[in-house]
């Protein structure tokens, strides 16, 4: 009880030195990059569209107790398959965004039920588990998209293909998608484009993130998250829990890959994917978020500050030292730095939490004896 | 029949001790070797590259054995050693060495970095049992974008190193013609194909053979049983009044330290230093290459390392050429990529040994 | 319980494939390509017109997609199986220009790229004679490397434009 009072504030500081860690490098950042606000605020409300949906879908794993999902990078393939598919068939603008994510549902399905069954196997190594399932399905995507499209897929036009005849090109062109989400109903405030809809699927994805907590399967979640023997003597099939928290995580990063696609406009098919994991995983870290905490401000404020540093850096970088390229060494450095020092917090967490209830329970065992005594 | 049922486990055994992924992956490799004439390939000179791609990573991949055998993991941290080794590579050159002589000298800078960098991650890796393959990922990772602005921004000025124009920053690929290019390749080399400028790397091999005949020593030493007990056992080994931290940072030097060497063996046999992110791509194939070989999360020997690499650098050769004139497409990338993550997957969805007690 | 779940599932699923079916529909992007060409058919010519001028939409306000004179070939994009434009054609040189007219064109789903003949849609012909497909010619680009890097685990740790 007494030391309570005692870490409040240096317990708030401590729960928080990422996003405080941010916020100091954003206001060094910002006079040295010499972006006006009015600029920085424009390309923030456009990355906030363009990348809230991925790291959203990032919530659902944390909330089951596995940890910060590596494998969304699964979604994010399933849909890049999708947009492929879809741009083939010449299915335009908004018609053919909704119909590359429902082309993506029964892929992100089966690539995570494929990851879920994986994950269970390895319990107490999910992450490490899950960051090499996506090295490893990168090379089956490139197998299905490099070799089997064409030959086994049929892909009706020569335009996507490579030239040899079979395989997808290095880019994929969305130009008659290209932000046609963002721009239906976008407003302009003081020249600021707001779009409104890309914001308000965000939305809607936060509401249901909501509401599924209260479901009977979000308690669940929570309660495989806790502790897994526990849950299981509760009659909660744990395995088939995690899958399902796994299988959701992979269709929205699928979603969340066509809105961030539909809004660059095109993607480099064989690497657009390999670094969003790490990427929304860092974005969410930053705002606050730990291994077993993520709520959706932390998505929130992760993406606004983390995006803030992102535009910064390289103006600032070469601001600095005369050179565009530190900048972006920096941003990257940056990125595995956060993921890194939360990895680490939360290691060292769980380690003092371990020896804290062993220390209690040699107390306990202490104390009965000098009662026999 | 008895006898019959006694084989059939037996072979079960065998299967199961071995994993069935090695197996196949061994199938796979002696089909690429029965094949490769076949299909009109050269079989002395391939046999010749998978010899010396081996000369190249064997060290790399013995880097790996102290952390395994005292329970660190794999060594995805392995950046770290390699960032060593580059920055002993660098110095080398800038302070003005050249021939075999850069070689020795690049080791000999590299190491009081492996040893202070290694000290440091051991240190970490203490703080954070059981979490560690996550964070050594991340921490080289982290390092590495470090180096970047690192290799951009030291006083670096040998002008074989830095950029011509500016007159600063690292190149990214630097060449080792006149520095320690084959260094140790050209030591006692034996012609297999000279017109092709195939060579036996006795000087390599050799090395391996003196660096792999140490470890294996040093495992029988009293330090070295103290070592692996901690690895197959930490709580015996406490009980036992072994030191697990002090071992565990030991052996994470010692993995810190090869890994420097390694990558400088690497870069004499490749004949190129690659700078900036190129340490990223040596992680997971060397990670992979040890587990192919028969070693577990936490147990691992020399002939892992021999058998793993032998196999890793047989497909890494072998597919190219043999698979393209197969099929007529170019799938080698892929099978490389599917094979040596799906054999980290294997190896991390096994229950390791004596986890039920953490 | 686990029967109605099924039930459910799969009554999702059809409703998705149907959402799917009517996206495939509504969305068909065609790029239209609008001929201002005399045509020869059946004996006859069709003489093409001085100047049209195409405005996408039922009426000739704001911007044209295309000024065809006689000769040219104009292009626009439409999602739909249905292209509807306003067409204000001078006859000749220096004539007045007509009254805007409204005209809508079925597009067929299989061509990604129909020609539209104007001169002979305007005489109304049948579609077989004022409709033809572009075919583009795939654009040669030198195939890149997809890696070159040496141990083939993909060496792009940054994404520029996250």
């Amino acid at each position: 009880m007494k030391n309570k009072q005692k870490f409040s504030l240096g317990r708030l500081l401590q729960g928080n030195i990422v996003p405080i860690m941010f916020i100091v490098i954003c206001i060094i950042c910002f006079p040295m990059s010499g972006y006006s606000p009015a600029y920085l605020l424009n390309e923030l409300v456009t990355r906030m569209g363009r990348n809230t949906f991925l790291v959203l879908s990032l919530l659902i794993p944390v909330m089951a107790g596995l940890g910060m999902n590596f494998a969304m990078t699964l979604g994010a393939m399933a849909g890049e398959i999708g947009l492929i598919l879809v741009s083939d068939w010449q299915i335009w603008g908004i018609p053919g965004i909704i119909l590359a994510m429902i082309l993506s549902i029964p892929i992100s399905i089966l690539f995570g039920i494929f990851c879920g069954n994986l994950l269970n196997k390895a319990k107490g190594r999910e992450m490490i588990t899950s960051y090499i399932i996506a090295f490893f399905m990168n090379g089956v995507y490139q197998l299905i998209v490099l070799f089997m499209m064409g030959p086994i897929i049929p892909i009706l036009h020569d335009t996507l293909k490579l030239p040899r005849g079979y395989g997808i090109r290095n880019t994929v062109s969305l130009l008659n998608m290209r932000q046609h989400l963002d721009n239906l109903l976008a407003i302009n405030v003081a020249g600021i484009k707001i779009p409104v809809l890309t914001f308000l699927i965000i939305g809607v994805l936060c509401l249901v993130i909501v509401w599924f907590r209260r479901t009977k399967l979000g308690q669940d979640m929570r309660a495989v998250a806790q502790d897994m023997e526990v849950a299981r003597n509760a009659g909660i099939n744990v395995d088939r829990t995690r899958i399902i928290a796994i299988v959701m995580s992979t269709v929205l990063a699928g979603f969340g890959m066509i809105i961030y696609l539909q809004n660059l406009g095109n993607f480099p098919t064989y690497s657009a994917h390999t670094q969003i994991g790490t990427f929304s995983i860092a974005a969410l870290l930053v705002g606050g978020a730990s291994v077993e905490k993520a709520s959706i401000s932390n998505a929130f404020l992760g993406v606004f500050l983390f995006h803030l540093m992102f535009i910064m850096a390289p103006a600032a970088g070469t601001a600095v030292t005369g050179d565009s390229m530190i900048g972006e060494y920096f941003r990257t450095f940056v990125s595995y730095g956060v993921i890194t020092v939360a990895l680490i917090m939360y290691e060292a967490q769980k380690r003092r939490t371990r020896s804290a209830t062993g220390h209690l329970l040699a107390l306990a065992q202490q104390e009965e004896e000098a009662r026999a005594k | 029949m008895g006898k019959t049922l006694e084989n059939q486990s037996t072979l079960r055994g065998f299967i199961d001790r071995f994993g069935m992924p090695r197996l196949i992956i061994a199938a796979f490799v002696v089909l690429l070797f029965v094949m490769a004439p076949i299909v009109g390939a050269d079989l002395t000179m391939q046999i010749g590259n998978v010899i010396n791609r081996f000369s190249w990573n064997a060290v790399l991949v013995l880097a790996m054995v102290p952390m395994i055998q005292s329970g660190c993991s794999l060594n995805f941290g392995i950046p770290l050693g390699i960032l060593s080794g580059l920055l002993g590579g660098t110095l080398s050159i800038q302070l003005g060495f050249t021939g075999v002589a850069s070689f020795f000298v690049a080791i000999l800078l590299a190491t009081p970095f492996a040893v202070l960098v290694g000290g440091g991650y051991g240190w970490l890796l203490n703080k954070i049992k059981g979490g560690e393959m996550m964070i050594a990922t991340y921490v080289g990772l982290a390092s590495i974008a470090f180096m970047c602005m690192m290799w951009l921004l030291l006083p670096y000025t040998s002008p074989t190193m830095v950029w011509g124009l500016s007159g600063k920053g690292l190149r990214t690929t630097i060449s080792l013609d006149g520095f320690y290019d084959k260094a140790l390749a050209n030591f006692l080399a034996i012609p297999i194909d000279p017109e092709d400028g195939l060579y036996f790397p006795t000087g390599s091999i050799l090395f391996f053979a003196v660096l792999a005949l140490g470890i294996w020593a040093f495992f029988r030493t009293k330090t070295g049983t103290a070592m692996t007990a901690v690895g197959s056992n930490p709580q015996f080994a406490r009980a036992a009044g072994i030191n697990v931290n002090r071992m565990r940072l030991l052996s994470v030097i010692m993995s810190t330290w090869l890994g420097a060497v390694g990558i400088l063996v690497y870069q004499q046999g490749f004949g190129f230093m690659q700078l900036y992110m190129a340490p990223n791509n040596m992680t997971l194939p060397t990670v992979s290459a040890i587990l192919i070989g028969g070693a577990a999360v936490n147990k691992a020997s020399i002939p892992n390392v021999i058998i793993g690499t032998v196999l890793f650098q047989s497909i890494v050769t072998l597919t190219p050429t043999v698979v393209t004139a197969m099929i007529h497409m170019d799938i080698s990338e892929v099978v490389r990529m599917i094979v040596s993550n799906g054999m980290i997957l294997y190896a991390l969805t096994r229950v390791m040994k004596g986890e039920g007690s953490r | 319980m686990k029967k109605r779940n099924v039930m459910f599932l799969c009554l999702l699923a059809l409703i998705l494939v149907g959402i799917g079916a009517i996206m495939m529909v509504i969305g068909r992007g065609h790029t239209v390509y609008f001929d201002n060409k005399s045509l020869d058919y059946e004996g006859k010519t069709y003489e093409s017109p001085y100047k049209i001028e195409i405005y996408q939409g039922g009426n000739a306000d704001g911007e044209s997609v295309a000024k065809l004179y006689d000769g040219e070939r104009g292009s626009a994009t439409q999602i739909g199986q249905k292209i509807t434009v306003t067409l204000v054609i001078t006859q000749e040189k220096g004539g007045d220009e007509a009254e805007p007219a409204v005209y809508t064109i079925d597009l067929p789903y299989s061509m990604d790229g129909p020609v539209i003949n104007l001169p002979a849609y305007l005489a109304g012909l049948p579609e077989e004679a004022y409709l033809s497909e572009f075919v583009p010619v795939a654009s040669e680009e030198p195939e890149e490397e997809t890696s070159d890097d040496d141990l083939g685990l993909g060496d792009d740790m940054m994404l520029g434009d996250f």
